[in-house]
């Protein structure tokens, strides 16, 4: 297969990685920041992309008349409400899990592991009984739907939207983490609590922020991931899964790692898809396995308490 | 305002009355034994169906459309006094889409609620499970709407009976006409199990025989959401026709993909098998052609009355008509009630004798041509239907022009029976349901 | 590891486990339930207790185990019907092929502990998944590996039928006794003792002179062999063998079935887990199709507030009682 072949393939590669890291960040987040890992960051991302239908769709439990006026607001400022909104209506269920993880700190960290998979086993049966088991479609407003040609093909235009959206989440991110006092503290406080602590600054409240903010984070990836990759209670799983992969490849606690192990996999996926497509999902556990036999942190790992 | 009131009471209990057959199987799990030595002491035990229908995963819609069907022909038949003098009794459970789920369900029917036969299939996996156990305990099981043409080939078996027109059929109607009028590149889109990989066969054997050629075959895996990879590759092969194979709510995303795309005008899309509850709801995003095996505005006598009568028993469904996938389960469970009247008796053997080589007429059968049950491979020999959008719609529901309909005999899967082995009738174990 | 007081060969636990199990078949269709759940509890019991070696025992959270299970059921159908259609060879198999995919796991990942080695047991486990679902020739896909049959137990002189879901049982039940026993010896063995110190601190341990990496390596072959054993034995009682139970779902369930019951605590917990699962799932299943959400609050709520497990609160509670008759007991007994 000559370049301008593989061409397509690569760049369809490079809008998934960009996804792909989007949905990693806020897993690495509370993983990086906190320690913590959270399994129930899928159905995290699970719920955010089924808040954004109820909003989309007009699908709300509100009175009828306001039902029917919020029906009548154009599509492109549903979503753009549902891509603001949702991640909000999730966080109270990110405050609530960050109670419940209180109880695991200073435990062994498979406890807080053990817990969120149970709570991501909840929220999922939780979706069912509120939403059923249907599949459900988030509607796309025109203005970002449909095609382009390029290359001589038809590209989904969406797509490229949303990996556009994906750098400017990821960009905000790293402004919060390396560009603020409140970033400066919480990576400090991940370093060597008891100093942080010392010098007067509430840990406690501090780990909240970051879980809502990783929760928030998962939330928005649900959003824009739904018009892609369809609205169903087990989607999570579809989510979580590479997103730990990519903090595993990436390194634990590594902004860049979480965001260029994203796009290697993006970029694999893609490229492995224009020879071989029913196996290239295997390929990222195959590079994942490659750099972790070489590089044990992963590419830009540094020593976590995790590994005691 | 009535109405809207209405409607939410009768769609809580239509949801009430499937988990009613739940709890029914769940009473009976504790009370069971001694609630049923009471009933047979008064004489006639009642007949217990156990219907294997998804309600959850990539079919769990069209499981639930099956199940309509079903029951509707159930209700039938207890409304004239039940078969035999005996009521008829059903419990369902959801298969999930889940050959693993399927075997422990089918298990449950037959060893804890005494069910005498199974019916209700979409996924081929699921239904070959259900048949192995089905195969073990003689239960006659009734594969509603599963169509690998594995189905009645190479998984066939004495007790099970295969209801809908299956890939081969579909390909034999479709293919010969696409190669000549369209072309010879074909693509196929196949979802990776059995009833993708089987129909894909199909077509390939039909298109390279009509001097056609396949210039590639990608595998599409069960579930998949995001085809751009694929439709990314369809647009550089450049063939004349992509046929998919692709089923449930894999279709329908791909579908809204490939019309979000327009990419609908610039190959010829052939789906072997549009199954109705997988439209519904989407009519915009219907192109290309594709076969079923029943509509419900055929122009034959019957077919209004049967819509009104499903309708009638379903006010609140989500899918207002019934479609080829309810269509079936209704069919199939009529035949079967009424081949254990012709029968006389609940016994397997019996009634598979009933069953094999049955005719049933067309009008009877709401199709163009009579159609059979074949005595080798067990399965439903029927009229194959190839339709595409309508144009000029009659009314909401008016989404298919049918355009042929094809002789079940031109249809005929002729290489089924050299793979069908079936045991013996005197082989499987008999019991009295 | 002074030997201060011997652990007995057998324990009144054992034998009441044995004699409860074997009464099983008298007894469940009385109450509405069906033998074929009696041996999918049964295998799942099993299959709990090889995993516990890992997780409870030797500390080591594996969240693919799925892949271990799977494999075994697999070879055996493989087997079945590529070597010889003979039950010892198949379930040998079995046992054989789930090892080496326990040891091929052990070489990447020996030398990780906590969170890291539970990361890298999910990348395993997807890894077996996905291989499962998408070699057709070999596995049938999606759909299954069909038509596995039950096999006579040959024994030589007779042969037993296994196609009753009764006889299957206790097959099923004999293969149990011997693995529980064997399981019980491998943890009270100077190894099962070795494992334990590496569990409590694996610095301490490597300082002492014992090379961690085997000791850690060698757990997981085992507990792999035995869950591949308890795949083979599935793959009978479904006639089929299939992918999912290779998915992280269910590799999850095995981990919750062996917390909920308390498999941290008390070597018998992960059964306990194992009937507990099963019961919930076709008992409150049957009335609700959420029965998951029950059982997954019951899980958040044990792993918050009591991770020992049912076993751990039977525990609890027969200390509270001794507390009351003697109250010089020391108060924080309970071990983790």
């Amino acid at each position: 297969m000559s370049f301008i072949n593989l061409l397509p393939h690569l760049l369809n590669g490079i809008t998934l990685g960009l996804l792909f890291s989007l949905i990693a960040l806020g897993f690495m987040l509370i993983l990086g920041l906190m320690e913590q890992i959270n399994l129930a960051h899928g159905s995290l991302f699970a719920l955010g992309a089924y808040f954004a239908y109820a909003l989309c769709a007009a699908r709300l439990p509100l009175p009828p008349d306001w039902l029917a006026v919020w029906a009548g607001v154009p599509l492109i400022w549903r979503f753009a409400a549902a891509v603001i909104i949702a991640p909000i209506l999730v966080a109270p269920f990110g405050l609530i899990l960050e109670r419940l993880m209180r109880r695991t700190y200073g435990r062994d960290p498979l406890y807080g592991l053990l817990l969120t998979f149970g709570v991501a086993m909840v929220i999922e049966e939780l979706i069912r009984v509120v939403w059923g088991t249907p599949d459900y479609m988030l509607p796309v407003p025109q203005e970002i739907s449909g095609g382009f040609i390029m290359l001589d093909l038809i590209w989904s235009t969406y797509r490229f939207w949303a990996a556009g959206m994906a750098i400017v989440a990821m960009a905000v991110v790293w402004v919060i983490v390396e560009r603020t006092r409140f970033g400066a503290m919480v990576k400090a406080g991940a370093h060597d609590s008891e100093i942080v602590q010392a010098l007067g600054i509430d840990l406690t409240k501090l780990r909240v922020w970051v879980f809502v903010l990783g929760t928030m984070m998962a939330a928005f990836a649900g959003v824009i991931m739904a018009p892609l990759w369809g609205i169903r209670p087990h989607m999570g799983v579809d989510a979580v899964v590479p997103a730990f992969l990519i903090i595993v490849l990436g390194g634990v606690g590594s902004f860049w790692g979480a965001a260029i192990g994203g796009l290697l996999v993006g970029m694999v996926v893609g490229l492995s898809s224009a020879y071989a497509s029913e196996w290239s999902m295997l390929s990222m556990y195959l590079l994942l396995l490659l750099v972790v036999t070489f590089r044990a942190r992963g590419l830009f790992g540094k020593k976590s308490v995790l590994e005691v | 305002m009535k109405t809207s009131k209405n409607s939410k009471i009768s769609s809580g209990l239509s949801r009430r009355l499937i988990m009613k057959g739940g709890l029914l199987s769940a009473t009976a799990a504790f009370f069971g034994p001694w609630k049923h030595n009471h009933v047979w002491a008064q004489g006639a035990k009642p007949i217990k169906l156990g219907l294997t229908c998804d309600a959850s995963g990539q079919y769990g819609n069209s499981g639930q459309d099956d199940l309509r069907g079903i029951r509707m022909a159930i209700d039938e038949f207890n409304a004239k006094g039940g078969v035999l003098g005996r009521k008829v009794e059903w419990v369902t459970a959801d298969t999930e889409t889940n050959p693993a789920t399927g075997t422990r369900v089918a298990e449950r029917f037959v060893s804890q609620d005494q069910c005498g036969f199974l019916i209700g299939a979409l996924h081929s996996g699921v239904a070959n499970a259900i048949t192995q156990v089905a195969n073990k305990y003689g239960v006659i099981y009734f594969n509603t709407n599963s169509s690998a043409p594995s189905e009645a080939g190479e998984n066939c078996s004495r007790v099970k009976f295969v209801w809908d027109g299956n890939g081969t059929n579909f390909s034999k109607a479709a293919v010969q006409n696409a190669v000549q009028k369209i072309g010879k590149n074909w693509l196929l889109l196949t979802n990776d199990y059995v009833w993708g990989h089987t129909t894909s066969a199909a077509t390939k054997a039909q298109v390279e025989k009509a001097g056609g050629k396949i210039i590639d075959n990608l595998l599409v895996p069960q579930n998949t959401r995001d085809f751009t990879s694929y439709l990314l590759k369809v647009q550089q092969a450049k063939p004349d026709v992509v046929a998919m194979a692709i089923g449930g709510d894999d279709m329908k995303v791909l579908r809204q993909q490939i019309v979000s795309l327009k990419m609908d005008e610039k190959v010829a899309w052939i789906n072997n098998q549009q199954d109705w509850p997988d439209i519904w709801g989407q009519a915009g995003t219907l192109f290309g052609v594709f076969g079923t095996s029943w509509y419900h505005k055929l122009p034959l006598p019957g077919v209004a009355e049967f819509v009104k009568r499903w309708q009638t028993a379903y006010p609140q469904s989500p899918i207002p008509v019934p479609g080829n996938v309810s269509y079936n389960g209704y069919m199939s469970t009529r035949e079967l009630l009424r081949a254990i009247e012709r029968a006389g008796s609940t016994n397997n053997r019996a009634v598979i004798k009933a069953l094999e080589g049955h005719k049933m007429p067309a009008a009877d059968r709401m199709q163009h041509f009579d159609a059979y049950i074949d005595a080798d491979t067990h399965q439903v020999q029927q009229t194959i239907y190839l339709a595409r959008r309508n144009a000029k719609p009659a009314d909401p529901t008016d989404l298919f022009d049918v355009i042929s309909w094809t002789k079940p005999e031109t249809a005929l899967d002729d290489a089924a029976p050299a793979k069908c082995k079936m045991k013996a009738p005197a082989d499987i174990p008999t019991f009295d349901a | 590891m002074t030997p201060a007081r011997r652990t007995p060969i057998f324990t009144w636990a054992m034998i009441i486990v044995w004699l409860v199990f074997a009464s099983v078949p008298l007894w469940i269709e009385k109450v509405g339930l069906y033998h074929y759940l009696g041996v999918e509890i049964l295998i799942f019991a099993l299959y709990a207790l090889a995993y516990n070696l890992v997780l409870g025992h030797a500390g080591l959270p594996s969240f693919g185990h799925g892949a271990f299970f799977g494999v075994g059921a697999y070879a055996f159908g493989l087997a079945q019907f590529n070597i010889a259609a003979n039950l010892w060879i198949c379930l040998a198999a079995a046992i054989g092929a789930a090892a080496i995919a326990g040891a091929l796991v052990a070489l990447f990942i020996s030398h990780r502990r906590g969170i890291y080695y539970a990361l890298m047991t999910i990348a395993f486990g997807q890894i077996f998944w996905f291989i499962a679902v998408k070699v057709h020739s070999v596995t049938g896909g999606e759909d299954g590996l069909l038509k596995i049959e039950r096999l006579p137990v040959d024994l030589g002189l007779a042969a037993f039928d296994l196609t009753t879901n009764v006889a299957l049982y206790y097959f099923v039940l004999a293969v149990f006794i011997v693995v529980s026993f064997l399981l019980w010896r491998i943890v009270h063995s100077p190894f099962g003792r070795v494992v334990k110190a590496i569990k409590q601190n694996e610095t301490r341990a490597r300082f002492v002179g014992y090379d961690v990496w085997r000791f850690k390596a060698a757990i997981l072959v085992i507990s792999a062999a035995l869950s591949g054993l308890a795949g083979g034995l599935f793959s009978m009682a479904q006639a089929s063998a299939f992918p999912d139970v290779m998915s992280l779902h269910y590799s999850g369930y095995v981990v919750m079935m062996t917390l909920v019951g308390g498999g941290l605590v008390s070597f018998w917990g992960p059964v306990i887990g194992a009937v507990a699962f099963f019961l919930a799932r076709d008992i409150i299943g049957s009335v609700t199709t959420g029965w998951m959400l029950w059982f997954g609050l019951s899980f958040v709520v044990l792993v918050l507030f009591k991770p020992e497990g049912i076993a751990g609160i039977y525990q609890s509670l027969m200390q509270r009682r001794a507390k009351a008759s003697a109250p010089a007991v020391a108060p924080n007994a309970q071990g983790r």
